[in-house]
């Protein structure tokens, strides 16, 4: 069976600076990548290649069965990527359902009619919306589901995240992608979220995350298959077991350099 | 506690509370208005100083009193009450001022101005795009009945001309504002606004830097010139103007509410606030800028239609950036996205000059410095835009 995603020497360029340097990787369905690598190694920018917000400079994409090389964030999104970022991107001011929305309205009816004049539609789409965003973020934190009319940004920052991994699910993507979603919490809070999208994953099967994370821990719990990521390369890929004795990892880790 | 208490209530209760909160709202407003049109109407010196003193003491006790507060709560929890009490209240007033030439004219300008503003909330406050070129589209607007004013077409056709001309006028620069961000997009209107002042006045089919004269609007055949008693009543030439401009202000607060509380408007504010965010999701940022863009300007133009006909000429100079300024001044008076406090400012900006007669040498000095204290002290405007809650809408789409 071929793979969700499939990318082979995958490239990108900053003028002279090499961030992804041919990458092949791939991701099954309903499969879990663990994405790890130091910092500047080249997760994020990996991601933003994906989500089209850099146009990669060599290499081929496929998801599914189309050609997303150098396709636009808008189709990328229409073909079922979604993304959590690394830095917050919440719109503080506005309710959490709002936000959450903004996930999924690439799948109701955007036109200027139903928004102006045909209003029992619209009406119906949004009850529909909100009960949605009501009973996925009850999974995350029930707090969150009774106050989704709230402004984001009176949330706590690990309320926040889970917003963030809300909006991402919404529109029902078939991959996601969680870039370091448990940045600035605490251990505990850590397992909390993790405990949450292992128990969100038993009900989606189908759905393939790649996940970047510092914490080991984290990554041996929840991911089927790691990749390890150093100067944009790939450096390793396999079973978590391996990926702690390997010894181009443990350079990499402990600051060997090239 | 007070859900307790709340689920205790009867309906019959429940309901009595609801009218009198109605009631009091309705109340408000009215009482509002009525301040209002006493500033509009007022020339002493003395009354207009007390008037400005009383409306400033409300605005500060409003916010500082808890009172103050229940009411404006009160107000944003009945949105239908308020639109009703102010249309009530305005036709009491015009009804009341109804011979009144000065008065009208400024009220059909307020109108008319705050029309335009909500063009330019669509389009600034809402999608993010700038446009410094409000006077531009609001002139183009008042050349369409020059020019078409006088070939039979029907006006309320004409009205519609001028929107789509100042729209269609539009997308000349529409790709430069779209490819370019910030300042960049800002001077670019600045650049046409410039431009189309200069074509205007070198162009001689359209007069030139005289300009042209604008028929008078006529309604299915009743020229509004003409208009000088209804019934039993004499009226001011200009009471149909103030009226028909208060009823496109109205049709455009229908217009942008519809909007800001509807998909749309969740992408333009997810497009403005955050477009990586946005695109990474599957909105199309030049769909939605050019959307907002479009609708404005249409918006400005129809407005500026009718004031064209309503003054008799238009000129290049109606086209000139200190009135764009001007228009800006307001939605930042006023509070981005919120399309009564552009109300307050038209008046704020367009009448209080007129009235103190200490103040009118100085008015720019004043308006810059008035614009500065607001951006320093109170960013988000007078009467900032409440946080969109659509739990009420959603509500009603389950029954
Ligand atoms: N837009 C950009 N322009 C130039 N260099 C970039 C850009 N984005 C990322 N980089 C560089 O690419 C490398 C990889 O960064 P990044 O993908 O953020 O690493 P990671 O997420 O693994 O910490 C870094 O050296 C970074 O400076
Ligand atoms: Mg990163």
């Amino acid at each position: 069976m071929s793979p969700l995603l499939a990318c082979s020497g995958l490239t990108m360029r900053f003028g002279g600076l090499t961030a992804l340097d041919s990458l092949d990787i791939a991701v099954g369905t309903g499969e879990t990548v663990g994405l790890v690598g130091p910092n500047g190694s080249g997760k994020t920018t990996f991601f933003n290649v994906l989500t089209g917000l850099y146009r990669p400079s060599e290499g081929a994409v496929r998801f599914e069965a189309s050609d997303l090389f150098g396709r636009s964030p808008q189709e990328i999104s229409r073909a079922g990527v979604a993304r959590t970022f690394q830095r917050s991107r919440l719109m503080l001011d506005q309710t959490v359902f709002d936000n959450i929305a903004l996930g999924a309205l690439g799948r109701v009816d955007l036109g200027l009619l139903p928004a102006l004049v045909f209003r029992s539609r619209f009406r119906r789409d949004l009850s529909a919306l909100v009960e949605k965003a009501t009973a996925l973020t009850r999974r995350f934190n029930p707090h969150i589901a009774a106050s989704l009319f709230k402004p984001a940004g009176s949330f706590t920052m690990i309320d926040r995240r889970r917003i963030e991994i809300c909006r991402a699910l919404i529109g029902g993507p078939r991959l996601l992608l969680l870039d370091e979603p448990s940045a600035g919490m605490t251990h505990e809070e850590t397992r909390h979220l993790m405990d949450d999208l292992l128990a969100f994953r038993e009900e989606m099967p189908d759905l393939a995350i790649v996940l970047v994370e510092h914490e080991m821990d984290v990554i041996r719990r929840i991911s089927d298959r790691c990749v390890v990521l150093n100067f944009g390369r790939k450096i390793f890929e396999g079973a978590f077991d391996a990926l702690l004795a390997d010894p181009d990892v443990q350079t990499a880790y402990l600051g060997g350099s090239q | 506690m007070e859900t307790a208490q709340l689920t205790g209530t009867r309906p019959a209760e429940v309901v009595r509370t609801q009218g009198l909160h109605r009631l009091l709202v309705a109340a408000i407003v009215a009482l509002l208005f009525a301040g209002g049109g006493f500033l509009l109407h007022s020339e002493a010196q003395g009354e207009v100083i007390a008037l400005l003193a009383a409306f400033v003491a409300i605005f500060v006790f409003a916010e500082r009193l808890s009172a103050g507060r229940r009411a404006i709560a009160l107000c944003r929890a009945h949105p239908g009450t308020v639109n009703l009490a102010a249309a009530v209240s305005v036709l009491a007033i015009a009804a009341v001022l109804r011979e009144e030439h000065y008065t009208l004219l400024m009220m059909a300008t307020v109108a008319l101005f705050a029309t335009a503003a909500a063009g330019l909330t669509l389009q600034m406050a809402f999608a993010g795009v700038p446009n410094f070129a409000g006077a531009g589209f609001f002139a183009i607007g008042a050349y369409v009945p020059a020019v078409l004013g006088g070939t039979g077409i029907p006006h309320l056709v004409v009205l519609l001309i001028a929107g789509c001309a100042a729209a269609l006028l539009g997308l000349a620069i529409l790709l430069p504002v779209l490819r370019t961000r910030g300042h960049y997009a800002a001077l670019v209107t600045i650049a046409f606004g410039l431009l189309l002042r200069s074509f205007l006045e070198v162009n001689d089919v359209l007069g030139g830097p005289q300009g042209m004269k604008v028929p008078a609007f006529s309604l299915f055949g009743l020229s509004f010139a003409r208009i000088t008693e209804i019934g039993p009543y004499d009226v001011s030439f200009y009471l149909p103007y103030a009226l028909a401009g208060c009823a496109l202000f109205a049709l455009a607060f229908f217009v942008v509410r519809r909007l800001e509380t509807s998909f749309v408007g969740l992408a333009f504010d997810a497009v403005r606030s955050d477009e990586v965010a946005a695109s990474v999701f599957g909105l199309s940022i030049a769909r939605w800028k050019a959307t907002a863009f479009l609708i404005g300007n249409a918006m400005i133009g129809v407005a500026g239609a009718l004031y064209g006909m309503m003054n008799g000429f238009v000129n290049p100079n109606s086209a000139n950036f200190g009135d764009s300024l001007i228009m800006l001044s307001i939605l930042v008076l006023g509070g981005f996205g919120n399309l009564w406090g552009a109300v307050v400012a038209s008046v704020v900006i367009l009448v209080i000059p007129e009235k103190l007669q200490a103040i009118q040498e100085y008015r720019l000095v004043i308006f810059a410095l008035l614009v500065i204290a607001i951006l320093r002290f109170r960013p988000s405007g007078l009467m900032p835009r409440a946080t969109r809650d659509l739990s009420a809408l959603a509500m009603g789409g389950q029954r």
